[in-house]
């Protein structure tokens, strides 16, 4: 019997669909299973959500930086403008979360059998399942809201291709802006919220289909201003509103059904 | 040094005022690879400048994986004061001074897993002295996990270029062999077996020191 090739065999552990000859093999390979299996082992460990190349862009907290001046001894302090310039700053591939959910719709029932949106095609990847643990990660965190940096933007980020206000949903207190700006082909959708500090959840920025029986997750948002790379290719047009949701720390990946402000975006 | 540039997309586009290479004035932002040259010189305002570059970048990072609070705070905060004190150890043709701050995060992130779970462990094993229970056996997948990974993040800091690079890509970014060698321009062939040869190394390490066999 002639084995995969181990090269194949490399890239089965990483997630990657093995050509047609291999996986026929593999299917009934014990041998070539157990190499996958124990390669597989770093991939595992390492490729975890939590690692993953930067996805957003968050101000830290005025006390972070006095920490480091204090145990390093320099003298000198970060200029805010420039601080305001750096969550501008290009940043990485999303992660991509693959999960079913119950959707929140506009008018409070949540319709039933709505799906979150891949960020983009992993049919040639292991199954979703690597990622999931992204809420996961998030879990262990003890959020204890922090006050956050809140930034004014300056427009430097590249121009604006959308942009709205964010209205509260009904008995909320919270209000806010959103605007979607391109540049180099790359879009980044910057969050500016004013919002009630949680205490054990925190709040969530999706996309929405008009009836929000379909969404994407953007990433984690808080007070202030928050900068995240849209995944590649979404179509704001399908997906044109913007929703904030309070997430409570349960590992779940999908919209808690709770959000506190949504705009449409206007082009 | 061309290579690990593709790792992170453009950084500094944005308020970065153009500095002519070699004369730069006083008033002139730097450029970044001026701003990792001053910092490995152990120039205090180059600390700044970093920071004020890409601790948003940092900082997301720890927030998304720990959540806004304590925790995250501790992970930037940390991964800025190490790359400082250990700034002989950043090499800039092994990569961007940002990619490197990135690395150091990831390290802050595992530690911080790993510290937890230590807690975590001493608290239960009080928990059942108290009650003068037998304590918990060998470890718990969770801390096989948080030991493995902080071993093998640092197993990855000593692989060469473009080794390294290569499984980045794929781990962090979760791009394809195919994305990669498109990225890289490396032929698909040589990426193939560069991430063989690296998952091979990863599982040895495991195999020698992995926390599996330890407990
Ligand atoms: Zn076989």
């Amino acid at each position: 019997m002639q084995h995969c090739d181990p090269d194949e065999l490399a890239l089965a552990a990483l997630g990657e669909q093995a050509s047609p000859e291999c996986a026929a093999h593999l299917a009934d390979c014990a041998e070539c299973q157990r190499e996958v299996a124990s390669l597989r082992r770093s991939v595992d460990v390492l490729a975890v959500p939590a690692l993953a190349a930067p996805s957003q862009a968050m101000a830290p907290p005025p006390q972070v930086w006095a920490a480091i001046a204090a145990a390093t001894g320099v003298a000198v302090s970060p200029r805010p403008a420039e601080m305001e310039a750096g969550l501008l700053r290009g940043i990485p591939m999303p992660t991509p979360t693959e999960v079913e959910t119950d959707v929140p719709g506009s008018a409070g029932s949540p319709p039933a059998g709505a799906t979150v949106m891949p960020f983009r095609s992993r049919s040639d990847r292991r199954p979703a399942t690597r990622w999931l643990p992204l809420a996961a990660a998030v879990l262990v965190g003890g959020l204890i809201g922090a006050g956050a940096v809140a930034v004014t933007q300056d427009g430097a980020g590249g121009a604006v291709v959308a942009q709205t206000g964010l209205d509260p949903l009904p008995e909320q207190v919270a209000s806010g802006t959103a605007e979607v700006r391109e540049r180099g082909g790359v879009r980044e959708l910057q969050v500016d919220l004013d919002v009630p500090t949680l205490d054990g959840s925190y709040y969530e920025v999706w996309l929405l289909q008009a009836d929000a029986q379909r969404m994407v997750p953007v990433g984690i948002v808080q007070q202030g201003a928050t900068v995240l790379r849209l995944p590649d290719g979404i179509d704001l047009a399908a997906f044109p509103l913007v929703d904030v949701s309070v997430e409570p720390l349960d590992g779940d990946p999908t919209h808690s059904g709770v959000s506190v402000v949504r705009g449409e975006l206007s082009t | 040094m061309s290579l690990l540039a593709v790792r992170l997309p453009p950084l500094g586009t944005v308020a970065d005022v153009p500095t002519t290479q070699g004369s730069v004035q006083q008033s002139a932002e730097p450029d970044d690879s001026e701003v990792a040259r001053r910092f490995v010189d152990g120039d205090e305002q180059a600390l700044a400048w970093a920071y004020e570059r890409w601790a948003a970048q940092v900082h997301g990072m720890a927030v998304r994986a720990f959540g806004p609070g304590p925790d995250a705070e501790d992970v930037t905060q940390q991964t800025f004061i190490s790359a400082w004190t250990g700034r002989s150890r950043y090499r800039p043709d092994q990569g961007p001074l940002p990619a490197w701050l990135v690395g150091v995060c990831r390290h802050k992130i595992a530690d911080t897993w790993a510290k937890r779970e230590r807690q975590r462990r001493s608290t239960e094993a009080a928990a059942s002295e108290a009650r003068s229970a037998p304590t918990t056996g060998p470890g718990s997948e969770l801390a096989t996990e948080v030991a493995d990974r902080v071993l093998l993040l640092g197993e990855l800091n000593r692989i060469g270029q473009p080794q390294r690079s290569i499984i980045e890509l794929a781990f962090f970014e979760d791009l394809t062999h195919a994305q990669i060698a498109a990225r890289t321009g490396i032929p698909l062939g040589t990426v193939k077996s560069h991430i063989r040869r690296t998952l091979e190394r990863l599982r040895d390490r495991l195999e020698v020191d992995g926390a599996a066999l330890r407990s």
